[in-house]
């Protein structure tokens, strides 16, 4: 019999500045309005505005300096491409010699059917056969992994899936953070010791998938097994989905080491617990703990 | 409503406030997880919520997108128990198209819009409870949730209402004094730098009285605007404090 | 039919011109066009003529039973349409952001602003009242479609008379108008609406745009006033920042404003009402002016004549004598005359060719005004020419 939980509203317990460890002193925080300086030697970044030779800010942040250029980080914000990030993505549209992808950034990114890997891995030019048949090879709703190659003027990126790794995804959990608290690494697919495979991407998409058996030679990146999944990896799979949401309603940087901490200090709860608020709580103490330990 | 007294003689009204006294102003933002930006505010026994979507790809039509600037869409609802009668049509009705337009084009004038073309931020502001103050409780709420959604302003935009008894001119109506049939002036402000960005008034006032309204009400707002600064700030060091690198 | 929107080129124009305050049609920053109001045989309809602009407003009323929320009080009813008559870009049935936006600001102007006694309208409390019900439609569009509707609603409902009522007992009778006089609805003032755009951000401010300084303004403030110096309602649109002082300024050009047009709405009122009395004929069909189809409509332009001679002198002695001695003008047909030769036709065709007589240069002493037909200037060039030659635009 399904067990029903209720809950009564709580007061909102504001988290206390004291508590934390780094010096706040050094944090310059301002509002939209804010003057920045009225030195005209500095040059304007990102989130700010010239106003009458004042800088003054125009998003909600943290204010960063590097030598003579200011720019203010906001808080939350739409993903903002880099060449080189590793993004996953939704298919919505194919149009002629593209595809456009949703990634959660303020214009669709764009593939191009020549930076696409041929079934089969052959090297050739497209061919007007190939664009006919792009549809065969991703369609509308397919979730795909890809590199940042550039991007356009206008702000839109153009991906690229050049690589073996990069492709369309099969079984797997998607779960959706902001991308802010990706943590830029080296690598963003790891094959976690607790049995499954993570790929983080740099746009706050985070994808989950049983770590694949043995690599059959890969069809270019389009062969999708659908064999299925045991029991035991999914349950694995469904705790480190929980983990991830647990870490980013705390704001908590996402990155192997910290999803790892994270998964094996809520082994001792059950997996839909992890959800409740005080048991996050617990876990993610836990967690911070620990990493700090590992770092320090 | 004759026989109840906007302003008495000992200078209060009729919720015991005196005459340029605003009323109790709470507010949170990001309270909607998967929103880009969402706030929820109370001015008095108004409640507002707010969510921004957005900047992202223009859907439906791609004829609406704009070459070299953002297009801002904003949609102006009232909840149907939001009123003392129950509403039949929360939206699509004259004065809320109206809402929505004004809304439109107060946002327009302060977003930096050309910093995102081809895209589209959407706006949704809906009305949980209304007493008086409709419009201005929408436009704090929604800058709110612009600033919590990181899109790139010129300053906050900040609105209250003003009216006029007696020569007095009152701050931030309630709903009784806004339908007794006296003057009330809407008056939207960038408080920095005093432009304003709305003005809407109903009702008969004799022209000498404008300027004293209006700057009972641009006084108003520049209140309003410490109120909103001190909610996002609180908001800023509490997020800072959890993500420290 | 969407919009066809307004070239650079033209933006460009428009935008210089008024920063060195000039308007296409010559006005100054402040004037209005010219306004003609005009009744028809009905009571209560009328059309208002904003230079181009066409707005014509009937009142209607009927009985129905009140609101529950106030038993003792008439209803008004306000409906604004864009026909499609007025422009391409209006297309029926469409709820578009215009349409919305002048039907809120009517509503407001006339309705908050209490001009009419609802009380009066009531007939039994709490069964039946008068409905009023004012309807606007726009005929022509050629900018401040705004005024125009609010001058023609507070015309309108001026103008209008309602049908006398008798109360017995529980029967209501209804007199019709060859019963007994209809009774006028009872005005406490005229509302009337004056629009100003802005542009370049504030900085240059019109009164009464024209449509194409409609297509560039940044913003719009629409103050409704009467002539007792009280404000009905203030509105501002298009995202537009204003500074405290520019309200305040508007809202003094806009009492002197709207005291003329108040004191043209009562003369036109009072004009129909003399017409009405002697028996003489009134309504649209006598206020159009007689029209040949041949002929173009213009009205008549001031022209600044003040000191012609002077001015027509100084530049007789400044320019030299022609190189080329013009010939007098050949007279082909009836009402058409040829100056000069023209540059031989290279095109191979054969075309009339007809030029304009020139006007103000050379023989500007000769310049006679004879008829007083509607064209605008008659000018003879010449003495000797028996007819006239009329100034006619050709395109």
């Amino acid at each position: 019999m399904a067990s029903v939980e209720m809950r009564l509203p709580a007061v909102h317990k504001p988290v206390s500045p004291a508590a934390s460890q780094s010096n706040r002193d050094d944090k310059h925080l301002v509002v939209p309005g804010d003057v920045i300086t009225s030195d005209t030697g500095f040059m304007r970044g990102h989130g700010t505005y010239m106003d009458e030779d004042r800088l003054t800010a125009s998003v909600a942040g943290e204010v960063e300096r590097v030598n003579k250029l200011i720019c203010v980080r906001p808080l939350k914000t739409r993903y903002n491409g880099e060449v080189g990030d590793v993004v996953i993505g939704r298919i919505t549209e194919v149009q002629q010699k593209r595809w456009k992808v949703e990634t959660n950034s303020r214009l669709d990114s764009v593939l191009l059917l020549s930076s696409v890997n041929l079934p089969g891995g052959e090297l050739r030019r497209r061919s007007a056969q190939d664009e006919l048949a792009m549809r065969d090879y991703l369609q509308e709703g397919d979730l795909i992994s890809a590199e940042v190659q550039s991007i356009f003027s206008d702000g839109a990126l153009s991906l690229h899936t050049r690589s073996l790794k990069y492709g369309k995804l099969g079984q797997g959990v998607l779960v959706l953070v902001s991308p802010s608290i990706v943590k830029r690494q080296k690598t963003h697919f790891h094959n976690l010791p607790c049995g499954a495979s993570i790929i983080l991407g740099n746009n706050g998409y985070v994808w989950l998938y049983p770590t694949p058996g043995h690599q059959d030679e890969e069809a270019g990146g389009y062969y999708t097994s659908m064999e299925p999944v045991s029991l035991a990896d999914r349950e694995v799979i469904s705790r480190l989905r929980n983990c991830l949401l647990a870490l980013a309603a705390h704001k908590v940087l996402l990155y192997d080491t910290s999803v790892l901490y994270c998964y094996e200090a809520s082994l001792t709860h059950q997996i839909k617990d992890i959800l409740k608020p005080e048991i996050m709580e617990e876990i993610i103490l836990e967690t911070r703990q620990r990493l700090v330990e590992h770092e320090g | 409503m004759a026989g109840l007294e906007l302003l008495s003689d000992q200078g209060y009204r009729l919720d015991g406030r005196k005459a340029t006294e605003l009323r109790k102003v709470q507010a949170r933002t990001s309270v909607f997880a998967q929103a880009d930006g969402s706030a929820y505010l109370e001015q008095g026994n108004t409640k507002a919520l707010a969510v921004v979507y957005g900047p992202h790809e223009t859907r439906g039509s791609r004829s609406k997108s704009l070459h070299d600037r953002a297009v801002i869409n904003c949609q102006f609802s009232m909840a149907t128990f939001s009123t003392a009668e129950r509403k039949r049509r929360p939206h699509g009705d004259r004065k809320s198209s109206e809402m929505s337009l004004h809304l439109k084009q107060t946002f327009e004038a302060a977003v930096l819009t050309e910093l995102y073309p081809r895209s589209q931020i959407d706006i949704y502001v809906k009305i949980l409870q209304a007493d008086g103050g409709n419009y201005s409780a929408c436009v704090n709420a929604a800058t709110l949730a612009l600033v919590d959604a990181g899109i790139p302003m010129r300053d906050y935009v900040c609105a209250c209402t003003a009216g006029f008894v007696e020569d007095t001119p009152l701050a931030d109506l309630c709903h009784a004094e806004e339908s007794g049939g006296g003057t009330s002036l809407a008056l939207a402000l960038l408080p920095r730098s005093g432009n304003i960005a709305l003005l809407q008034m109903d009702a008969r006032l004799h022209q000498d009285h404008l300027d004293a309204l209006i700057e009972a009400a641009m006084t108003a707002c520049k209140g309003l605007s410490k109120v909103l600064d001190d909610v996002v700030r609180q908001h800023l060091e509490e997020v800072s404090v959890l993500t420290r690198d | 039919m969407r919009d066809t929107p307004l070239s650079n080129c033209e933006r460009r124009f428009l935008l210089k011109a008024i920063e060195e305050k000039k308007r296409l049609d010559g006005r100054q920053t402040y004037d209005y066009r010219n306004i003609k109001i005009t009744f028809g045989t009905d009571y209560g309809c009328c059309i208002v003529e904003l230079g181009r602009t066409r707005v014509l407003c009937q009142v209607s009323c009927e009985l129905v039973p009140p609101k529950d929320s106030r038993p003792t009080e008439g209803i008004m009813f306000f409906n604004l349409e864009l026909s499609p008559m007025a422009s391409p870009a209006f297309e029926p049935n469409r709820q578009s952001e215009l349409l919305v936006m002048l039907n809120r600001q009517l509503e407001r102007c006339l309705r908050n602003s209490k001009c009419i006694d609802t009380e009066s309208l009531c007939v039994v409390s709490g069964e039946k009242v008068w409905q009023i019900r004012v309807d606007v439609h726009v005929l022509n569009h050629d900018g401040n479609l705004m005024d125009a509707a609010s001058i023609a609603a507070i015309s309108a409902l001026s103008h209008f008379r309602r049908p006398d009522v008798a109360i017995q007992g529980r029967d209501i009778t209804v007199f019709s108008p060859e019963e007994r006089d209809p009774i006028p609805l009872s005005i406490y003032h005229m509302p009337i609406c004056v629009s100003f755009a802005f542009f370049l951000q504030g900085s240059y401010l019109l009164v009464d745009p024209c449509e194409q300084e409609e297509r560039v303004k940044d913003g719009l403030l629409v103050i409704a006033m009467n002539k007792h110096r009280e404000i009905c309602s203030i509105q501002s649109s298009g995202g537009i920042m204003l500074l405290k002082d520019q309200v305040l300024r508007c809202s003094k050009i806009a009492s002197v404003k709207v005291s003329e047009i108040t004191e043209l709405i009562n003369k036109a009122l009072e004009n129909d009402k003399k017409i009405r009395k002697e028996g003489g004929k009134f309504g649209f069909a006598e206020s159009m002016p007689k029209e040949r189809i041949t002929t173009l409509k213009r009205e008549e332009a001031p022209v600044e004549m003040a000191d012609v001679k002077e001015t027509a002198n100084e530049i007789v002695n400044r320019t030299e004598t022609p190189t080329e001695v013009v010939s007098s003008p050949v007279l082909v047909a009836m009402g058409t005359a040829q100056v000069g030769e023209g540059i031989v036709n290279s095109w191979g065709l054969d075309e009339d060719e007809e030029d304009e007589p020139q006007t103000e240069d050379t023989k500007t002493d000769d310049v006679m005004v004879i008829s007083d037909s509607e064209e605008e200037e008659v000018v003879i060039l010449n003495e000797e020419a028996q007819k006239s030659t009329k100034l006619s635009k050709r395109k």
